[in-house]
C-alpha cells in the first residue's frame, strides 16, 4: 500500500518540471537533428516533378503541367528537364524560363507583387481579424462575468426554461 | 424504328410531366403548410406529409424515367445524344445519368426529395409543431427552386435534334473505374444533406424557439451529412489515385474546393454546436455556421456548374449560373435578415470563463475552420476578381494552397491534442501539466521514431509530433472512458469524436508522409532486363494491345521484385480521341508502387518508357478515412445522459479552487 502511495508521488513528482523539462530536450534535439539532415529534392526526376507542379498546363483547364497529358505540358516537361539535366541552378530561374515564353496563366502560384498580392495579405489579415475578434469576445464575457444578473436576464432563462418545457410536452 | 421513336416521345413527355406533378407538389406543400401555420390548422398540417411524398415520387420517377431513357438509347432526347452510347456498358450508362450537368441537377433533386420525405416521416406525430413545419416548408421551397432548374436551365428531358442515332458516351474518365458508381452519390448524400440542419435553423429563427431543442433534433442529420461529404471527399480523393496517371489524391481543383468549403464550416459546427448545447452560448455563431454551410454549397455548384469557372470536372453551361447565383443571394439576405429580426432572442445567456477551457478550445478551432474556409474561397474567386477588375487572366493552384494550409493543418493538430484534455469552464497549468504528460511524450516518440528510420524535414516531423501527441490524447480520453464504462466507453460524441479525431491524424499523417517523401523517376524498361529504383526491381514481361467495342489501347505486363505483375495501361476511346493513362498501384503497409506508362509506349515493343512512384503510407489515408466513418457512426449512438444549459454544469463558477471542480466538471 505504502508503495502504491509512493509511485503516485513519484509519479506526481516526474509530471512535474522533471519530466516536462526532459521531454522538451528531446523533442528540440530530435526536430534539430531533421532540420539539419533534410536536403532539398534527391534526384533530377523529382526536381522536375517539383517544378513542373508549380506551372499551370497552357492548353488545359485547371491542370498543372505535373498532372497534365496534354502535349503542350509534355512539352514544358521535356524542356524543363533538359534545363534540369543541363544543371540550372534554380527552380525560380527554369519557371521564368517558361513564363517568357507562356506568359503570366502559366503560374499556378500568384506573385506576390501589385494587386496578386492581396491573395497572400487577405488570407493574414483574415486571421487577424479573427483573433482579434476573439480576444475582444472574451474581454466582453470577463465584463459580463462580473456583473449581476439583471431582471431581463432572469426573464431571458425564465423564458428559455418555458421553451424546454413545451417542447419535451410536444 | 417506329416504337423507339414513340417511346423516346414518351420519355421526354414522362420526364417534363413528372417534374412538372414534383413543381406543383413542392408549392402545394409549402403553401398548405404556411397556410396551416397562420391559421392554426393541426389536421392541416398534418396532411402536409402527401405533399412530401408526392414531392418524392416525382424526384424518384424523373430520375428513373432518365435512366430508362440512357438504357433504351433514346436519342431523341439531347441529354442522352450527349451523355448515351450505343457500346456503353450496362453499369457506366447506369452512371452516365450523373456525367453532366442536366443529370447531376437530377441527381441532386432525388437526394433532397429523399431528405424531404425523410423529415416528413420522422417527424410525423410532431408536424402540428410551428417549429417542424417551417423546417418542412423550408425543405418544399428549395424542392422547388431545383424542380425549376430541371424544368428550365438545365432541362434533362429536352429533345434533341432529330436524326441523332448515336452519342459519345460519357467523358472517358467517368467510365473506367468502378467508383464513379459510388463518389458522386455518397458526395450527393453530404452535400444536400446539409439543407436539413440549414431547414431547422430557418424554422427556428421564424418561429423564434431559437433555444437549444432544435439543435439536438437535427444533431443527427447534421452528423449524417458530414460523415457522407468525408466519405465522399475521400473516395474523390481514391478515385483520382486509381484513375488519373499522376498519383495524387487532391489537386485543388475548383471542384474540389467546392466540396471541401462545406466540410470546414460544417466540421466548425458539428464542434461549436457542443458549446451551445452545454453552455447555451453562440446562438448567433451557430446559425451563421449552418447558413454557411448551405450557402457554401449552392455558391460552390454555381462556381462550378455555371462555366464561370475552368477545372477538370467542371460542365460548363450558359444559363444555369444566374438562378444558382441569385438562389444564393436569397438565401443570404434572407438568414441575415432572420438573423437580425431575432437578435434579441439570440442573445445568449453565459460567458466563457476561461480561454483556456474546452469552450476556448472548441472557440479557437472555429477561428481555424473559417479561416480556412475564407482562404479556401478566396484562392478558388481570386483569378475571377483578377480578371473582373483587371482583365488579365491569373491561376492560382495546388502550391498556393498547399503552402497556405500548412499552418492550419499544424494549429488543428495542435487543438487536437490539447482539447479533449481540458475541462469545461477553466482549466489550470497544473491540470494541464498532469493530463498532457503522456500525450506529449506520444508525441516525442512520433517524432523520435521516425527520425531513427531516416525521416528528415522540420515541418514533417513536426506534423508528425503532433499527430503523436493528439493521438496520445484521444487515446486517453477513450481509456479513460472505457475504463469508467466498459463498450459504452466508445460511443456517445465525446468518445466516438475521438475516434474520428484518430481517423484525422491518421489521415494528416499520411498525406504529409505522402507529400513529402514521395520519389519518383522514369525508367525504360527492356524485356529480360530488371531495372532497380528505390530497393525494388522492375521487370518487363510484354507490351500488348488490347481493343474493346468502344477503346483501344496498350498494357504493359511488369513484375515487380520478380513476383506478381502488375499492368499499367493506355486507353484511347474511339468516341473521344484523347489518350487515357490507366495507372497500376501495388498497395502496402508502408508504401505503395504506381506506375504509368510514358507516352511513346508502343505494343509489341522490347522497350518501354514509363514512370514509377514510391509514395509511402497512401493506404493510410483511406483507413484513417474509415476510421473517420466508423467513429461518426459511434458519435452518432446515444452516449452517456446529455446535460442541458439549463442545469447545474452551467451554474456561477467558484473563483479560486479550480482544481476539485475540474474534476467534477470533466465527465
Amino acid at each position: 500500500m505504502s508503495l502504491s502511495i509512493d509511485r503516485r508521488a513519484l509519479n506526481k513528482q516526474i509530471k512535474r518540471w522533471p519530466g516536462w523539462l526532459v521531454l522538451a530536450a528531446v523533442v528540440v534535439i530530435a526536430l534539430a537533428i531533421a532540420t539539419a539532415g533534410s536536403s532539398g529534392p534527391l534526384t533530377d526526376s523529382d526536381r522536375i516533378d517539383s517544378i513542373s507542379q508549380r506551372l499551370a498546363c497552357p492548353t488545359c483547364d485547371g491542370e498543372s503541367v505535373y498532372e497534365s497529358q496534354a502535349s503542350a505540358a509534355r512539352g514544358i516537361r521535356q524542356q524543363i528537364k533538359r534545363l534540369v539535366e543541363q544543371g540550372t541552378p534554380s527552380d525560380d530561374q527554369i519557371i521564368q524560363y517558361i513564363q517568357n515564353q507562356f506568359g503570366a496563366k502559366t503560374l499556378l502560384v500568384p506573385n506576390a507583387s501589385g494587386f496578386d498580392a492581396l491573395v497572400w495579405a487577405l488570407p493574414a489579415f483574415a486571421f487577424v481579424v479573427a483573433v482579434a475578434g476573439l480576444a475582444v469576445a472574451f474581454r466582453r464575457w470577463k465584463l459580463v462575468a462580473d456583473t449581476v444578473p439583471t431582471d431581463d436576464d432572469r426573464a431571458l432563462v425564465q423564458a428559455a426554461l418555458n421553451d424546454q418545457e413545451r417542447d419535451d410536452e410536444s | 424504328m417506329f416504337a423507339v421513336e414513340v417511346a423516346a416521345g414518351i420519355n421526354a413527355t414522362l420526364g417534363h410531366s413528372i417534374l412538372l406533378i414534383g413543381l406543383v407538389c413542392a408549392t402545394f406543400g409549402a403553401l398548405a403548410t404556411i397556410y396551416g401555420i397562420r391559421t392554426n390548422d393541426h389536421k392541416l398540417l398534418r396532411s402536409t406529409q402527401r405533399y412530401a411524398w408526392g414531392v418524392c415520387a416525382a424526384g424518384v420517377g424523373a430520375f428513373v424515367v432518365m435512366e430508362r431513357a440512357l438504357i433504351q438509347r433514346d436519342w431523341s432526347l439531347k441529354y442522352v445524344q450527349q451523355v448515351g452510347s450505343a457500346d456503353t456498358p450496362f453499369l457506366f450508362n447506369i452512371t452516365a445519368i450523373w456525367s453532366a450537368l442536366e443529370g447531376s441537377i437530377l441527381l441532386w433533386l432525388v437526394v433532397l426529395v429523399g431528405y424531404t420525405v425523410v423529415i416528413a416521416q420522422r417527424f410525423r406525430k410532431r408536424l402540428a409543431d410551428p417549429l417542424v413545419a417551417w423546417a418542412l416548408v423550408v425543405m418544399f421551397v428549395v424542392c422547388i427552386f431545383f424542380f425549376v432548374l430541371t424544368l428550365g436551365p438545365a432541362d434533362a428531358f429536352q429533345r434533341g435534334a432529330l436524326g441523332v442515332t448515336s452519342g459519345p458516351g460519357p467523358n472517358p474518365l467517368l467510365q473506367n473505374h468502378i467508383l464513379v458508381l459510388f463518389h458522386p452519390p455518397i458526395l450527393y448524400l453530404g452535400y444536400v444533406g446539409m439543407t436539413v440542419p440549414f431547414a431547422f435553423a430557418i424554422a427556428a429563427l421564424i418561429t423564434g424557439r431559437v433555444g437549444e431543442r432544435w439543435l439536438s433534433e437535427t444533431r443527427r442529420f447534421a452528423l449524417f451529412a458530414w460523415g457522407f461529404l468525408t466519405i465522399g471527399i475521400i473516395l474523390g480523393g481514391w478515385w483520382s489515385y486509381e484513375v488519373l496517371g499522376w498519383s495524387g489524391v487532391w489537386g485543388w481543383d475548383p471542384v474540389e474546393n467546392a466540396s471541401l468549403l462545406p466540410w470546414l464550416t460544417g466540421t466548425a459546427y458539428i464542434h461549436s454546436v457542443l458549446v451551445q448545447e452545454r453552455r447555451g452560448m453562440l446562438r448567433v455563431w451557430n446559425l451563421t455556421l449552418l447558413v454557411s454551410t448551405f450557402a457554401l454549397t449552392i455558391l460552390g455548384t454555381f462556381l462550378t456548374r455555371s462555366g464561370v469557372i475552368k477545372s477538370v470536372h467542371a460542365f460548363s453551361n450558359g444559363s444555369i449560373g444566374p438562378y444558382l447565383l441569385s438562389f444564393f443571394g436569397v438565401i443570404v439576405v434572407v438568414s441575415l435578415g432572420l438573423i437580425a429580426w431575432r437578435g434579441d432572442r439570440l442573445r445568449s445567456p453565459g460567458s466563457i470563463d476561461s480561454p483556456l477551457s474546452r469552450e476556448g478550445a472548441f472557440l479557437a478551432n472555429n477561428v481555424v475552420f473559417t479561416v480556412f474556409a475564407f482562404v479556401v474561397l478566396l484562392g478558388t474567386l481570386f483569378p475571377l476578381i483578377v480578371e473582373a477588375l483587371q482583365n488579365r487572366t491569373i491561376k492560382v493552384g495546388a502550391p498556393y494552397f498547399e503552402r497556405l494550409s500548412i499552418p492550419f493543418g499544424i494549429s488543428l493538430l495542435f487543438l487536437m491534442a490539447v482539447a479533449p484534455v481540458l475541462p469545461w469552464r477553466k482549466a489550470s497549468t497544473e491540470l494541464l501539466r498532469e493530463r498532457l504528460f503522456w500525450p506529449a511524450w506520444g508525441g516525442a516518440l512520433a517524432i523520435v521514431v521516425p527520425l531513427i528510420i531516416g525521416a528528415r524535414g522540420l515541418a514533417p516531423l513536426l506534423a508528425f509530433g503532433l499527430g503523436g501527441f493528439a493521438s496520445g490524447a484521444a487515446l486517453r480520453q477513450l481509456v479513460l472512458a472505457t475504463r469508467r464504462q466498459g463498450w459504452r466507453g466508445l460511443v456517445g460524441r465525446a468518445n466516438g469524436g475521438m475516434v474520428v479525431h484518430i481517423g484525422v491524424i491518421v489521415v494528416a499523417v499520411a498525406l504529409v508522409a505522402s507529400t513529402t517523401y514521395t520519389h519518383s523517376s522514369r525508367l525504360i524498361l527492356e524485356v529480360g532486363k530488371p531495372a532497380s529504383y528505390g530497393g525494388h526491381t522492375f521487370e518487363l514481361i510484354e507490351v500488348e494491345s488490347f481493343t474493346t467495342p468502344r477503346s483501344n489501347g496498350i498494357r504493359a505486363q511488369i513484375s515487380i521484385d520478380g513476383g506478381q505483375t502488375y499492368a499499367p495501361a493506355i486507353t484511347k476511346f474511339t468516341n473521344f480521341g484523347s489518350n487515357i493513362p490507366t495507372p497500376s498501384v501495388r498497395t502496402g503497409v508502408f508504401n505503395d508502387i504506381y506506375l504509368t506508362l510514358e507516352s511513346g509506349a508502343k505494343a509489341g515493343a522490347t522497350t518501354l518508357p514509363m514512370k514509377v512512384f514510391i509514395k509511402p503510407l497512401i493506404v493510410w489515408l483511406w483507413i484513417g478515412g474509415a476510421l473517420m466513418v466508423f467513429g461518426t457512426l459511434l458519435s452518432a449512438f446515444p452516449g452517456t445522459r446529455r446535460r442541458l444549459p439549463t442545469q447545474p454544469t452551467s451554474a456561477p463558477i467558484p473563483v479560486d479552487n479550480d482544481e476539485p471542480l475540474a474534476e467534477i466538471v470533466d465527465v
